[in-house]
């Protein structure tokens, strides 16, 4: 019987080098891989992996739908979509975190002070979860890009959005208020791919938890 | 403008679709009949207390609701489970047990739709009511097996768990109601991440979070029941372990076993199960076939305290799976004589074939005309 392929959805991008990089160090074969050639689809035969080429927001629902068995994905695009999936192993690179940020005029306000603000964020089901966690009502207003652009013309009275170093809030003159949560690049998993090759899977994700907990075997410690 | 929309998550059935659907219902039917199952109807809204008696928690964002003109509140039914075990405490209460049943039925939930995932969808199991041993859950196991097999499935999976072995340990932990509801998402959602996490800020015992930890990628055959180590510091949580090796063991004169493996991370999300519970995959689809296990409490919840176990099937989903029956041959009557052709018609009717009359008054050559492209029809012109 021919072996069954494995399919792993990349996401294509800042994320695409350090896993390259993690795969290199896990024994995966990472031969022509490469986002700025033409095939979308990367084929190996030992071990029999497949790699399919994603813009990052689209990881999920390849890896939900069965699309792929596996796929690379930061915790941010997760939280946002919700997906029906297993989130196997915390990779530990491509950090950035969730942050409520507010034009530094605005000075020393606290959360309560945000009530039936309006939200600009590519994020709208994270900003409302947080909000409405917090007994806040928000007017979400969901940008595509450029989310600090927002409050500069006044579309918005503050912004959520994912930073990584803040230096792009500090050249726009917002400043970080709150943070909501710490994001970090994410192995996950379909349902049933996880069941019907666990052979083939399992053994993938103790090597990948070893790999980035510095191979002292637990890998499912948290930080 | 007409309004010709249907509500979210809702569909029609065209006649390709109903076909295949009514196919994996006569094989399923015919497996359960052998068995002894006998099939009821219940119906199709119940008052909510009922309903939300069985699930033992809060389920109404996922039920349709409405009031009846009395003010009592109903609810379209979320599955049967629940239906079947008011049935049997009220209309069963001096029957001889066990009792087996079987049921076909569309049931109601609100989720978010997706393919695969209905707001109605239909529903296929059986209840094996008063039965308690090991035995009778490898009966409805080893009938979930073959009730694939009958349909045409080969390639798939039973993960068999049993749910005591998690909510012993879970007892040990000391752990509010709601840690216990999150431990338990992330064990069956295998978010490795965040259980590890708050795993970490547990005060409990190292050995026993080890174990909790581990769970969600404990899956294959037996051996892996071998690898919880805080198991055997637990009496109830061995005491289930030893009952899931009974279960297996029973399987294995079934000629069942090569589709069984061990998981524990199925958890299943309704809260009556008390004992094995088990869901069903193929590689081929995304989402599960089947779910069901032991429930010994749930007919107490009515009045007659009995220990029960069964299974249903998600019939669309299996559908999915068997797409591409070919339709039985049909005949296609034409003519200008009608005494003729109906002649023609019953006598084929009679040897149990499909006929179709023209009633339109179409030549031969118009017949063969609209003829094409359709599959498996023959032409007769009297």
């Amino acid at each position: 019987m021919q072996a069954e392929y494995l399919t792993i959805a990349l996401s294509k991008g800042t994320l695409l080098k350090p896993t390259v990089k993690m795969f290199n160090n896990v024994d995966l074969p990472t031969k022509g891989l490469d986002e700025d050639s033409r095939s979308m689809v990367f084929t190996y035969d030992d071990p029999p992996i497949k790699y399919i080429m994603c813009r990052p927001t689209d990881v999920p629902i390849y890896v939900e739908q069965g699309a792929a068995d596996l796929g690379i994905v930061g915790k941010d695009v997760i939280m946002e979509q919700a997906r029906d999936v297993f989130e196997m192993v915390d990779l530990k690179y491509g950090y950035c975190r969730f942050v409520v940020a507010v034009p530094a005029e605005l000075g020393n306000i606290g959360i309560k002070d945000l009530n039936y603000k309006r939200v600009a964020t590519k994020f709208p089901m994270v900003a409302e979860g947080f909000f409405r966690s917090h007994g806040l009502q928000v007017e979400v207003i969901k940008l595509h890009g450029n989310i600090e652009l927002a409050p500069l013309m006044g579309l918005a009275d503050i912004i959520v959005d994912i930073v990584s170093t803040g230096r792009t809030l500090k050249e726009n003159n917002l400043v970080e208020l709150l943070r909501i949560m710490d994001s970090t690049t994410r192995l996950i998993c379909n349902r049933v791919s996880y069941r019907t090759k666990y052979e083939q899977i399992q053994p993938l994700i103790e090597t990948m938890q070893n790999y980035t907990t510095g191979g002292n075997g637990d890998g499912n410690k948290a930080v | 403008m007409i309004n010709r929309k249907i509500p979210r998550g809702l569909r029609d059935l065209l006649p390709n679709e109903v076909l295949i659907q009514r196919e994996i219902e006569k094989k399923a039917a015919k497996l359960f009949s052998g068995y002894g199952y006998e099939e009821v109807i219940t119906p199709t809204f119940e008052f909510l207390e009922v309903v939300e008696t069985g699930a033992g928690r809060n389920i109404r964002e996922e039920l349709f609701l409405f009031t009846d003109r009395e003010g009592g509140i109903l609810s379209l039914r979320p599955e049967m489970t629940v239906a079947i075990a008011r049935l049997a405490a009220t209309h069963l209460q001096d029957a001889v047990y066990p009792q087996r049943f079987y049921y076909i039925a569309n049931v109601f939930r609100h989720v978010q739709p997706h393919l695969a995932q209905y707001r109605e969808f239909w529903q296929m199991g059986i209840e094996l009511l008063g039965a308690g041993s090991a035995v009778a859950d490898a009966e409805v196991i080893s009938i979930a097996v073959k009730v694939l097999q009958n349909i045409g499935l080969d390639n798939f999976k039973i993960s068999l768990n049993q749910i005591g072995i998690f909510n012993s340990l879970l007892d040990d932990s000391g752990m509010s109601f709601e840690q216990r509801d999150l431990i338990r998402r992330l064990v069956e959602n295998k978010d490795l991440v965040e259980l590890a996490r708050v795993l970490d800020t547990l005060a409990i015992d190292d050995l026993l979070k080890e174990t909790i930890a581990k769970l969600p990628i404990l899956h294959g055959g037996l051996e892996v029941l071998k690898r919880m180590p805080y198991v055997e510091k637990n009496r109830h949580a061995s005491e289930a372990v030893a009952e899931l090796l009974k279960v297996y063991e029973a399987l294995q004169p079934c000629g069942v076993t090569k589709h069984i493996v061990v998981d524990m991370g199925v958890l299943r999300g309704l809260d009556y199960y008390t004992g094995i519970v088990f869901e069903g995959y193929s590689p081929d689809l995304g989402y599960g076939l089947l779910g069901g296990g032991r429930y010994d409490n749930l007919m107490g919840l009515f009045g007659l305290p009995r220990p029960a176990t069964g299974f249903a099937l998600g019939m669309d989903r299996l559908a999915l799976l068997l797409e591409n029956q070919t339709a039985p041959l049909r005949y296609i009557i034409g003519g200008a004589d009608w005494s003729a052709m109906i002649a023609k018609a019953d006598e084929l009717r009679s040897q149990g074939k499909i006929v179709e009359m023209d009633v339109e008054g179409s030549s031969k050559e118009e017949l063969e005309r609209k003829l094409q492209g359709r599959e498996n029809c023959s032409l007769i012109f009297v």
